[in-house]
């Protein structure tokens, strides 16, 4: 029997990619997320090989420039230009996506599988579990998880995973527990789970083995809408400089633009434009994926394109 | 109908104390003591304003304290307030009363463009055969959407501002430094009067949809709101009126909500429009010889505008923690800089406070999306539970 099922699941995803491949909207954004976690990669890499001339011209923090002014327009030597402080901006990029990848990373996992547990079980245990839990995530959905993320950020104590693991565990006690179960209510009704239950199947087994992989979809294209939340909120706290963030995209901006305030002159337009687009362009490429997902595993469509 | 929203306004209330208590604990958690500690404080300091502010009691006995004092509408005093130095004002309701005006008028007026722009766009979109097209303005509308909003903000002041000074001085005003917008009776007046300018517009629109009076479906709401701005000089307050409607600060502040809201109501509209189009309603429309424009507005745009509209409801607590930036930046005093502020001085009662507040806004439009939901299909339309 697992061999039946399991050559079913195979062709149904082959399917499912192929579509998913042909949806422009997924391709791009993939291509984009994979170049920005290409990027974090390489800057240890380069780091150790071609940006290790001392004294430390390409160090994030501390490096320095002595042979041209500072902020200098791209060059063949800094290929994004230099920051007010003098640091290398492609370094400086590369170097603060690492913290933006953790939040992303942080609040994807925890708002998928919180969401997933509640939701489902939300959908399983009908009756009063289910409309207690549906209160509690109409409640946590009215607070939202970017305010949340502000105020922990004041402490200044909690890391960018920590702070990922908050927004995730909001954003899936609400938004997307709310998802979830609405998706797995409809699963609930289908005939194999009454099978399963015939079978002698445990709850935690059904929910496991027969309601998750139906409304996984749904969970990844709500998931990622959240990502993007949290990582234009996490641009904000770098940008305000409310926790110790001082290397990241936002913060790149912010010296960017309190340089320019501060002596009145030229906008240092390479930092600025840097900072502020791949912050804009990485919460993009993750709204493209999850509409991407969504288009492709809306029955209705795929009815049409069948 | 009266049944189902009373029932609905006791289910908010429920509710309400169940946001109110989370946000109590939330923020307790995250921010214990931090205000009474402060700066250079020494300990025995430390533990006398704590004891003064009532932080020495347990949590679950200030939370019991906070609902009590919250089911009589009363929002607690500001931290800074109780010890009398900073916030002017100790309660927390009068503070958010100060901001609220500022904040609502740029949101409500900033996010009805947004919607109606991208309603009017993303409609044109997904009914658009152009490749091109679809992609530009899908690509444009998603990097709108995730616009990182202080380098918007920027970008607004660096490019717009003398082009918005221009316009100032074609009406005779002066230019003028970024800076809060003057409280007062004219400015909830006007606050007001153009949004009521708007629903009219909204609602004239509607009617003339319905009749299929295409010049006055498209000019229903600027005619609307031109007529409220010729009102203005036969009462006598023009000047100070214009002043206030092309104020640098509030101007800058809705330009960069509406892009930022724009792009997403487009983005949720296009995909509520095309999720419509392989529907048998839509063929049997064409095979009958409806024109495509009608088959677009009358018979798939009202089925995908609930999904909008809800998208649009749902969003508005994003929007705020968006809004924070933009207020800060162009120092306008609403309730998002205030929020900015309270979490800088860690006072805990405005947080808290801003929190249930956003919370009631969200409730309160919920209620409003079902009566309109309700109003649109007429499958919602029966007796008790409405979905």
């Amino acid at each position: 029997m697992s061999s039946a099922v399991s050559g079913y699941e195979i062709a149904g995803w082959a399917s499912t990619r192929k579509r998913l491949l042909r949806n422009k909207m997924f391709v791009v954004g993939l291509i984009i997320l994979g170049t920005f976690a290409v990027l974090t990669v390489i800057h240890p890499v380069l780091q150790a090989t071609v940006w290790s001339s001392e004294p430390a011209v390409y160090h994030p923090q501390t490096g320095h420039d002595r042979t041209i002014l500072h902020p200098s327009s791209p060059s063949l030597d800094h290929l994004l230009g230099t920051d007010p402080l003098g640091r290398d901006v492609l370094s400086l990029v590369t170097y603060g996506l690492r913290s933006t990848f953790l939040v992303a990373v942080a609040t994807a996992v925890s708002a998928g599988i919180i969401g997933l547990a509640v939701g489902t079980s939300a959908a399983y245990f009908k009756g009063r579990p289910d409309r207690a839990l549906t209160h509690m995530s109409d409640a946590f959905a009215l607070l939202p998880p970017p305010l949340i993320f502000l105020i922990a950020s004041k402490r200044g104590l909690l890391g960018p995973i920590e702070l990922g693991l908050l927004y995730g565990s909001f954003f899936g006690l609400g938004s997307a527990a709310i998802v979830v179960r609405a998706r797995a209510v409809a699963v609930m009704e289908k005939l194999y789970i009454d099978a399963a239950r015939c079978a002698g199947s445990s709850p935690r087994r059904i929910i496991v083995n027969h309601v998750v992989p139906d409304v996984l979809p749904h969970v990844a294209v709500i998931v990622l809408a959240g990502v993007v939340g949290a990582l234009v909120t996490q641009g904000f706290v770098e940008f305000m400089g409310i926790a110790e963030y001082r290397d990241g995209l936002g913060s790149l901006v912010y010296n960017a633009l309190t340089y320019r305030m501060a002596l009145g002159t030229g906008v240092p337009w390479s930092s600025l434009m840097a900072g502020a687009l791949s912050i804009s362009l990485l919460a993009s490429s993750f709204y493209m994926i999850s509409a991407g997902l969504r288009e492709v595993s809306d029955p209705r469509r795929a009815l049409r394109r069948a | 109908m009266v049944r189902f929203v009373s029932r609905r306004v006791v289910w908010s209330l429920v509710m309400l104390v169940l946001v109110a208590s989370i946000a109590f604990f939330a923020v307790n958690i995250l921010l214990p003591y931090d205000f009474a500690v402060g700066i250079g404080r020494r300990p025995a300091a430390v533990l006398e304003i704590r004891e003064q502010l009532g932080l020495d009691r347990p949590i679950w006995i200030r939370w019991l304290d906070y609902l009590w004092h919250l089911m009589r509408g009363d929002l607690g005093e500001s931290y800074g307030g109780q010890l009398g130095d900073d916030f002017g004002t100790q309660r927390v309701s009068s503070l958010l009363w100060r901001a609220l005006p500022t904040t609502v008028t740029i949101f409500a007026f900033g996010g009805i463009v947004a919607y109606l722009i991208g309603e009017w766009f993303g409609r044109r979109i997904a009914w658009s055969r152009s490749r091109s097209f679809r992609a530009a303005s899908s690509t444009g509308s998603v990097l709108m959407f995730t616009a990182f909003p202080p380098w918007l903000v920027f970008l607004l002041i660096y490019f717009g501002t003398d082009r918005l000074f221009q316009v100032r001085s074609a009406f005779g005003l002066g230019p003028k430094a970024f800076s809060p917008v003057p409280e007062g009776p004219l400015l909830i007046v006007l606050a007001g009067g153009l949004l009521l300018a708007l629903a009219g517009g909204i609602l004239l629109k509607g009617w003339a949809h319905k009749r299929d009076r295409r010049v006055l479906a498209v000019a229903a709401v600027p005619a609307c709101i031109a007529g409220f701005l010729a009102v203005l000089p036969l009462v006598g307050v023009w000047a100070e009126a214009i002043d206030i409607l092309l104020w640098p600060s509030a101007v800058m502040a809705m330009l960069a909500l509406v892009l930022i809201a724009t792009g997403e109501n487009m983005l949720v509209m296009r995909a509520g429009v095309s999720a419509e189009m392989p529907e048998d309603y839509v063929l049997t429309a064409r095979a009958k010889g409806v024109p495509e424009r009608l088959i677009r507005d009358r018979h798939v745009a009202p089925n995908a505008v609930i999904p909008a509209i809800t998208r649009l409801i749902t969003s508005v607590p994003y929007l705020i923690a968006g809004l924070i930036i933009i207020e800060r930046e162009l120092r306008l005093d609403g309730v998002a800089n205030l929020f900015f502020q309270a979490i800088e001085a860690a006072d805990v009662p405005i947080i808290v406070g801003i929190l249930v507040g956003v919370g009631l806004i969200g409730l309160v439009l919920r209620i409003v999306l079902d009566m309109v939901q309700a109003q649109i299909d007429p499958r919602l339309r029966t007796e008790g539970r409405a979905v």
